[in-house]
């Protein structure tokens, strides 16, 4: 960075909670809420300070268009402060950060809360389009005699609904869902079952060994009288034996279950981040700072390898290499694709992915990003690491990384 | 005459406009003048021919007409009030009878007489602000709408409805006002002239050619019976504005003309005005009025108003305080000390919400905005941003100071400290901190949302500039301060003790729970003693009254009772049982068993429901006395005020104090006296009066 560095200050994440089960009840905008209500009482921050609110969310509700905006100002956000929603699918919660980063090297600003937040359960199921002539033509219709008419031309074949997160994990360009890029990937690099349930296993261990230390960037939710503490997707009764006896669920001889893939969840994470000379004005201490990052394209077919590409091209831009990392977090969209990735960049077991990843703690797909920042960070401090590497797929065949630093 | 109060304006199109805008004033009233000249404008339109309609607007930002103006009424004869109150009816009368269709276009309290005269136009519609309030007020001042509000109303929408409203004096903002029919339409102020042009075009309203259509044998043998025995019950007789309200109501809508149910109005109110009740509850309203602007001479409250609060505790009281701050646009931090505790306070806000959204209070989108302003903590956070922190712990004095001590660290200079504590010493509590000067108490009473009063307690390290900006703070979040001195109990809870603690002794005495109780709902207290005791919890009285006779021995003490129903668990309704046995519904019905915890030492003779309410009454004059006479508060009307604000103190009487007064000290001393020879010295009279019984003396000289 130029002038300042960009650095974190602190961060909070509601927990993720298995779409359907605890926050299935609240909207991405609700989520993203809690997260910058708790962000700004934790630090307390003057919000009139903030420049701008950036969040990236994948599937914003369609009641809270530029959920960044209903988020901004429901936290207490002044009114004159901007807020823009960000997407880059999986990497949206890297983009949030990065655009900042970027504002604050253009001189836009220098302080900023950026996060993601993703309510999975709450991703509509839609119409067909012909269903929805139907009904354009219903509410058109005046008379009762052309309302019964235009009554008449449905059928129950219309309200089989088409499920929006399946259309939403589908690419469009290849055709290919996700699921079946991460089967591509395991058959071209003859990633096999047993490798996948074995780092699947390691990712639910690792989550449920690490729930103190996760505990620390979780804000509680409030509902229905109960405070939301935990995340709920690591299974402690989790086995081997179990994960074997899943079956495939997206080529009937493939190798991809729902035990070896990412959990879909709900949750938001925020963070505050300023540039270095804001944070001695302001009294606060940086959690670490940003040193590098970059996106990359590849094949949206093999989408999974997306890592390898960025961290190479990252690589370019600073010089760092993985070695250089104390800390690597590779998020787990499936764990076949994590293999894939780790066939071409080697890291060491003892950094990579410490305390757990997607397939354990779920991806809400836009929040996910920063959680992997503000976990990375607080991970750093806690070992009194230099250096953390942050990396994630994008669907749609990209890639991002992150170098994060702590002094 | 000098026409100054509402212009009088006509279009090309033949569209008359009167708009009222008292000269120098912020609001519009009616007094003589204003309705001679309001006459008078009324024959101009009527005598043109070519008038298409009339429309009634006012000029002011947040006030229709307020109704008439209570401080000339106040002073009027009762020759001259009945003169006034015909000229009303003449004029709104006129109004009424034009040929041409009328609109009263609303933005602003149209109260009392500023809605009667919007009933007397054909047609009503009015601004959604948040200052837009209609209705008929007056039963709450001991009066009646007398200028055919209780006529025209029960013919806009039906007797049952305009019973409720008139008898309850409800004052419903524009959306539940709609919905009750008491105006026909909602729109932006901006446009209100321009739809009230559009009503006229509907014409008169079909209604108001006809008086009475024949409601009066629906009226005589449906309602009349239910209401007349419902109002008996509540009011036991003893506010007859509230029973003429109810005759003028039903018996105006089962007359055949419009004159004789007017006459009827006019006799009630003629009836009322002048009795003690209503002079009292006029005085009570001026009183109210007074604490809602008033302030300490020459001290600056500050030049920001209190926008970010922090309130510590998140129990009943807690959450109650931080629901009620961020309804009022407040940011609250809601802090406690684990996840548990804060669920159950976000809980109670969120239930606070809900139900304000089921009585039309918020809007669904309101509610979600004022909860959203709420940020939980289950953490020490900083607070160095909060202008107010509100500690609502435990009532434990080494946890309140444990509380102020870490305040130290973590709040601004700038930051005022709050107790709303109901028993402890501010001064000492200030002394925890390195900041005694800006400690202060602020105490809300339960439930927080429905009472008005807040004491403002002042320690007697509290700076005047602390007090004043904590009285400001209580007067914009729309509460009614009263400020107190630092004394144990305060002033309400001290007043209220010595009552309680003879209601628990005579029952312990032999009476039963049911005569002590209903002697002092005869007397006009919204609930009886015992049942009040069951409420607050056996417990949390026996820790009060703890408190206060440690400091006044010679005057408080725990009624034996008190241990006796804590030992058996018998804490109220939140046991279940206490005085009473309490269901899950909410209803009661006597302990028998309690009454086998009398230790049985001291059988009074059987006393009748006065004698009984009257020894109670005696008592807490006794100590509200003693609370003018050590300077806790400024002047007798401020106890007043604060006993029927914040107790229900049978409003009619006024207060204790003007119930002293209207008893006479001489009397006063003397049954005390005569009481603390037979049954105790702690119906020993305060001396201030005995002093005023050998002067002759009142609390209120005027």
């Amino acid at each position: 960075m130029p002038e300042s560095r960009f650095v974190v200050i602190d961060g909070c994440r509601t927990p993720f909670c298995r779409a359907g089960t605890d926050l299935a009840a609240l909207a991405a905008d609700e989520l993203g809420r809690i997260a910058v209500d708790a962000l700004l009482t934790r630090t307390g921050l003057d919000p009139a300070l903030v420049d701008e609110v950036i969040f990236g969310c994948v599937a914003q509700p369609i009641e809270a268009a530029n959920v960044a905006r209903v988020i901004a100002l429901r936290a207490g956000i002044p009114e004159s402060v901007p807020a823009v929603t960000v997407h880059r699918n999986c990497a949206s919660g890297f983009e949030a950060f990065t655009t900042a980063a970027e504002r604050l090297a253009a001189g836009r600003g220098s302080v900023f809360i950026v996060g993601g937040a993703e309510s999975m359960s709450q991703i509509p199921l839609l119409f067909q389009e012909d269903t929805a002539r139907k009904f354009l033509t219903l509410t058109k219709s005046k008379s009762a005699g052309s309302k019964l008419a235009a009554l008449s031309h449905f059928r129950l074949a219309d309200f089989i609904p088409r499920i929006g997160l399946k259309l939403g994990l589908t690419d469009p360009v290849c055709g290919l869902n996700m699921g079946e890029t991460a089967e591509l990937l395991a058959r071209e690099g003859s990633i096999t079952r047993v490798a996948q349930d074995a780092f699947a296993q390691r990712s639910h261990e690792r989550a449920v060994a690490a729930e103190a230390r996760l505990a620390e960037e979780i804000c509680p939710v409030y509902a229905g009288g109960h405070a939301i503490t935990r995340d709920n997707g690591p299974r402690t009764d989790q086995t081997p034996a179990v994960l074997a006896g899943l079956r495939p669920i997206f080529e009937k001889y493939g190798s991809v279950t729902a035990g070896n893939s990412s959990q879909v969840t709900d949750g938001a994470v925020a963070l505050l981040v300023m540039s270095e000379q804001r944070a001695v004005e302001l009294g606060f201490k940086p959690l670490g700072a940003l040193t590098a990052y970059a996106y990359a394209g590849c094949d949206p077919a093999r989408m999974g390898l997306g890592p390898i590409f960025a961290i190479d091209r990252a690589a370019k831009r600073c010089g760092l290499m993985p070695s250089d990392a104390d800390l690597v977090e590779v998020n787990e969209a499936f764990a076949a694709q994590v293999l894939a990735v780790l066939q071409r960049v080697p890291i060491p077991d003892e950094k990579l992915n410490v305390n757990g990843g997607a397939i354990a703690l779920g991806h809400p797909v836009g929040a996910t990003g920063a959680r992997l920042i503000l976990s990375s960070l607080r991970e750093l401090t806690r070992r009194g690491g230099h250096r953390a590497l942050v990396s994630l797929c994008v669907g749609g065949g990209q890639g991002a990384a992150i170098w994060l630093e702590r002094r | 005459m000098t026409m100054q109060n509402i212009r009088l304006e006509r279009g090309d199109d033949g569209v008359w406009t009167l708009t009222f805008d008292r000269p120098n004033s912020a609001a519009n009233v009616f007094d003589r003048a204003t309705l001679e000249e309001l006459g008078a404008h009324l024959a101009a339109v009527a005598a043109d021919a070519a008038a298409r309609g009339l429309v009634l607007m006012s000029a002011k930002d947040s006030i229709f007409v307020a109704g008439v103006d209570l401080r000339v009424v106040r002073q009027m004869s009762a020759g001259d009030l009945a003169v006034f109150i015909e000229l009303g009816q003449t004029v709104f009368g006129q109004l009424a009878a034009l040929r041409i269709p009328t609109v009263a276009a609303i933005h602003g309290a149209a109260l009392g007489g500023g809605y009667e005269v919007a009933l007397a136009c054909d047609w009503r519609v009015a601004s959604p602000d948040a200052c837009t309030k209609v209705g008929l007020p007056e039963t709450k001042l001991g009066l009646i709408p007398a200028w055919g509000g209780s006529t025209r109303l029960p013919h806009l929408i039906g007797v049952p409805k305009a019973l409720d409203l008139i008898l309850a004096g409800k004052t419903p903002g524009a959306r539940p006002a709609r919905k009750l029919g008491l105006i026909d339409e909602i729109v932006p102020r901006e446009h209100l002239r321009t739809a009230a042009v559009a009503w006229l075009a509907r014409g008169k309203h079909p209604r108001s050619l006809v008086h009475s259509a024949p409601m009066n044998a629906v009226v005589d043998l449906a309602i009349a019976p239910h209401v007349r025995r419902d109002v008996e019950a509540k009011t036991r007789g003893l506010y007859p504005a509230v029973q003429k309200a109810m005759e003028a109501v039903m018996g105006g809508a089962a007359k055949w003309h419009e004159v004789d149910a007017l006459k009827r109005e006019r006799e009630a109110i003629g009836e009322l005005i002048g009795t003690e009740s209503t002079r009292n509850l006029v005085s009570l309203f001026f009183l109210q009025e007074r604490a809602k602007h008033r302030a300490l001479p020459g001290v600056s409250a500050g030049e920001r108003a209190i926008a970010c609060a922090a309130v510590i505790g998140a129990g009943v009281m807690g959450a109650g305080i931080a629901q009620w701050l961020s309804a009022r646009g407040l940011r609250v931090i809601l802090r406690d000390i684990d996840p548990t505790r804060v669920a159950a306070g976000m809980a109670t806000v969120g239930g606070l919400y809900t139900a304000g959204v089921r009585r039309r209070l918020f809007t669904e989108h309101e509610a979600r905005a004022g909860f959203s302003r709420i940020s939980p903590a289950a953490t020490e956070v900083p607070l160095r941003r909060m202008d107010l922190v509100i500690e609502a712990a435990v009532e434990k004095m080494d946890v309140k100071q444990n509380i102020f001590r870490r305040l130290d660290d973590i709040v601004s200079d700038e930051t005022l400290l709050a107790t709303n504590t109901s028993a402890l010493s501010i001064t000492e509590l200030a002394a925890a901190t390195k900041r005694p000067e800006r400690v202060i108490g602020i105490h809300f009473f339960n439930p927080v949302h429905s009472m008005q009063l807040v004491e403002v307690i002042v320690g007697r390290s509290t700076a005047p500039e602390c007090a004043q900006r904590a009285r400001r703070f209580v007067q914009r979040i729309g509460k009614l301060p009263v400020l107190v001195k630092d004394s144990p109990g305060f002033l309400v809870n001290r007043i209220l003790l010595p009552y309680l603690t003879e209601a628990a002794r005579l029952f312990e005495r032999g009476a039963s729970a049911i005569e002590v109780d209903e002697a002092m709902l005869d007397f006009g207290m919204p609930m009886g003693p015992l049942r009040l005791i069951d409420e607050v919890g056996a417990d949390i009285a026996a820790d009060v009254a703890a408190t206060l006779s440690a400091a006044f021995p010679e005057r408080m003490s725990v009624p034996a009772i008190l241990p006796g129903l804590i030992a058996a668990g018998w804490l109220g309704r939140k046991a279940g049982k206490g005085f009473y046995v309490h269901d899950a519904k909410d209803a009661w019905k006597p302990n028998d068993d309690a009454a086998n915890l009398r230790t049985g030492a001291q059988q009074v003779v059987p006393l009748s429901r006065e004698a009984l309410a009257h020894r109670m009454a005696l008592l807490m004059i006794n100590e509200a006395a003693h609370c003018l006479a050590e300077g806790l508060v400024e002047a007798p009307g401020d106890v007043d005020f604060a006993m029927v604000t914040g107790t229900g103190f049978a409003p009619f009487r006024g207060g204790p104090l003007c119930y002293a007064d209207s008893l006479g000290a001489r009397r006063v001393v003397g049954e005390l006296s005569r009481l603390a020879e037979q049954s105790g010295a702690h119906y020993q009279p305060c001396p201030l009066l005995v002093e005023m019984a050998q002067t002759g003396k009142h609390f209120y000289e005027d």
